[in-house]
């Protein structure tokens, strides 16, 4: 049997659906148009609003976050949760402070840090939830307690030590015009673009659609889900090194906001929770949103203690809309 | 393939030979036994841990074991709840926190505000978390997203309403609860009440077992005539009356307010019921497992931390042992070790 057999969305590329409709199923939509409206009040509330300084800056503040979800968009697409984030995130943050040497090579070396250990509790948390049948928020909430564990040890309190490459060329623009923080971006959202039309990618949404039909389709649902962990947690990795690039310094705690934002950001970004639908660029624009957010609720003259108010506020709003806007496609309706 | 069952997919077989057969019981009985195992593990921990300093298992430690591990069971319980019908109430750390700062505030020094401050409080935190509810039955909102955002609301509005300083005081009435008298700490008593009728709700009443129905199959839940929407809004609500509750106790306990107060309780209030046995995908769990859960990591913790290992390894060993409950308490293994109970087929 074919993957496309049991790809829910196999159908709809075969007759194209109007395009209303398409725009409307789509998570996408909903965040895209959400931040264009925040966009335009952040314009009209500050007058410096559009300079490529501030915008680098949002940028900047935005990216740990978006790759933290880029990664845990890929667990819940498998109909899992990886709570791990949090503490990866504080994990590899306070080790590339303490690891990354001088210069561009020194920040090689934090990378490479970074990105293995996030490579390695992804790759326990896979193979302990596919091939041990864990409950992954379970077994996700302990590897997240341990890494923070493991976080303090390596640094009991804020300090270490970040080079000067790190803290000012990776946080600023490249050739004075494309922050390095959207080049980062749009790779990892390359990256992505590719791989979901490799047979992982197309398995990935299988096995979140529907699990027992992948395993009769004959996909190795377990190294579908094992390899989904691995890159999440190099995406966390990831995002630990950004953060230690933006905030220049490590924190054993930095991560521990991570644990709801990530979510919220996904959710945000139209990625079913009951898996099998949505995508990484929705959440990397939903954390987006969340950044801008905050900037624009201070820029409105909004009080700071309210923040979360509207934060959760748009959260619910967000996912309300797509879900009833998925009531419109046609394809949401198959997969209602 | 039975990782990860959500409400809406087929239930696994374990699930349909427990309740479908007439075998709830035996059912019931691996649960307490689990429980039991962990109360276990805790009096052993305790006694153990005699001989490494002065102190050590002593009465007055065991009481203060159980005193500081009160807060994670009450919010425990409403957890499990929620857990049961398969969701999760992230919204648990902003409630505590709410219901310590309205007791701090509504009843603060007075004895006699109590009376309506302490059910006016639960009612308040009781309503929030049916509006949790109501967004997840009616609006079909995951429950992960809507009491994560509910959750942030509250800490929001918290904030807001305060302006980030809290005022009032601590009832003595309430710090009295924990405090020796001739017959006992009275909050002791408490602890043994509030389980026991827990563990009533839960399995004695019709709202109880519907929980459980509706954690198994939501689908068969739905079918057999269950008022799902309803079940979903009351346990919601359940949850945030116990979160309220818990922050109300916590308030008397520390004698004080603060903004992040419950934050330190919500993953011990999933650590607690996930260690007790609750299946995290629903329809399993009783809540003397919480209790036990709750109990056996505030004794861990106790033990680790006057040991004075550093924080780091303290955290890394409460991991551990969250860890090593789930592996302990996975099907195959708990079929393997229970009594006729063929090994579940190839998946």
């Amino acid at each position: 049997m074919s993957v496309e057999a049991v790809n829910p969305r196999a159908g709809a590329m075969l007759r194209p659906e109007p395009w209303y409709r398409r725009m409307l199923g789509d998570g996408t939509t909903v965040i895209v148009a959400i931040l264009v409206v925040l966009l335009v009040v952040f314009a009209a509330t500050q007058s410096d609003a559009l300079t490529q300084s501030v915008l680098t800056d949002i940028l900047n503040n935005s990216l740990p976050l978006a790759l933290a979800a880029a990664g845990g968009t890929l667990v819940v697409l498998t109909r899992g949760f990886d709570l791990s984030v949090a503490g990866v995130v504080s994990l590899t943050n306070v080790l590339v402070a303490v690891h990354a040497g001088d210069g561009p090579l020194g920040a090689l070396q934090g990378l490479a840090v970074a990105v293995a250990v996030g490579a390695l509790v992804g790759a326990v948390n896979g193979v302990l939830v596919a091939y041990w049948n864990l409950q992954s928020i379970a077994l996700t909430l302990a590897s997240m307690i341990v890494c923070s564990g493991a976080a303090l040890l390596v640094l009991d309190a804020p300090g270490g030590n970040v080079s000067d490459f790190m803290v000012y060329d990776l946080t600023d623009r490249i050739a004075g015009t494309v922050p390095v923080a959207l080049a980062v971006g749009v790779g990892v959202y390359a990256v992505w673009f590719l791989l979901r039309r490799t047979d992982w990618g197309i398995r990935l949404y299988a096995v979140g659609a529907d699990e027992t039909a992948a395993v009769l389709a004959g996909i190795p649902v377990r190294r579908t889900k094992v390899i989904a962990y691995v890159l999440a947690g190099i995406c966390y990795g990831l995002a630990g090194f950004m953060l230690t690039a933006l905030t220049a310094t490590g924190t054993p705690n930095v991560g521990d906001p991570y644990l709801l934002l990530v979510f919220a950001a996904i959710a945000l970004g139209g990625t079913s929770f009951a898996g099998g639908r949505g995508g990484v660029a929705g959440s990397m624009l939903g954390a987006l949103t969340l950044t801008l957010l905050q900037k624009v609720l201070f820029s409105t003259g909004v009080s700071s203690f309210y923040t979360g108010i509207f934060q959760g506020a748009v959260m619910v709003l967000a996912v309300v809309i797509a879900a009833i806007s998925a009531r419109f496609s046609s394809q949401g309706e198959a997969r209602s | 393939m039975s990782a990860e069952t959500r409400p809406g997919t087929p239930v696994r077989p374990a699930d349909t030979r427990g309740s479908a057969s007439g075998r709830g019981l035996s059912r019931l009985d691996r649960d307490l036994r689990n429980a039991l195992v962990l109360f276990a593990v805790s009096i052993v921990l305790i006694f153990a841990s005699r001989g490494l300093g002065p102190g050590f298992g002593s009465l007055a430690q065991i009481k203060a074991i159980l005193l500081i591990s009160s807060f994670v069971m009450v919010v425990a319980f409403g957890q499990q709840m929620v857990v049961l019908i398969g969701g999760l109430d992230l919204s648990v750390a902003s409630m505590m926190t709410l219901g310590g700062i309205l007791a701090f505030n509504w009843i603060g020094d007075s004895s006699a505000a109590l009376v309506w401050g302490v059910p006016a409080i639960l009612l308040v935190t009781a309503a929030i978390g049916a509006c949790s509810g109501i967004g997840i039955s009616l609006l079909g909102v995951p429950p992960f997203i809507m009491t994560l955002a509910m959750g942030i609301m509250l800490y929001g509005a918290t904030l807001g309403f305060t302006q980030g300083t809290p005022t009032g005081a601590a009832s003595p009435m309430l710090s009295a609860l924990f405090a020796p008298t001739a017959i006992g700490v009275p909050m002791l008593y408490l602890m043994v009440l509030f389980t026991l009728a827990g563990w009533f709700v839960q399995t004695r009443t019709a709202f109880g077992r519907r929980l459980y129905a509706l954690g198994i199959n939501p689908t068969a839940a739905y079918v057999a005539g269950l008022p799902v929407r309803r079940l979903t809004i009351a346990t919601y609500a359940i949850s945030g009356a116990s979160a309220g509750l818990g922050g109300i106790l916590l308030v008397g306990y520390v004698s004080g307010v603060t903004l992040m107060m419950g934050q330190s309780y919500l993953l011990p209030s999933v650590a607690a019921v996930v260690i007790g046995g609750t299946s995290i995908v629903g329809g399993r769990g009783i809540y003397p497992g919480a209790v036990a859960g709750a109990i056996l990591l505030t004794t861990l913790s106790t033990i680790v931390s006057s040991l004075g290992i550093p924080e780091g390894w303290r955290t890394i060993i409460y991991g551990a042992v969250i860890f090593v409950a789930l592996v302990l308490l996975r099907d195959d293994l708990q079929h393997l070790l229970g009594r006729r109970r063929r090994k579940p087929g190839k998946d």
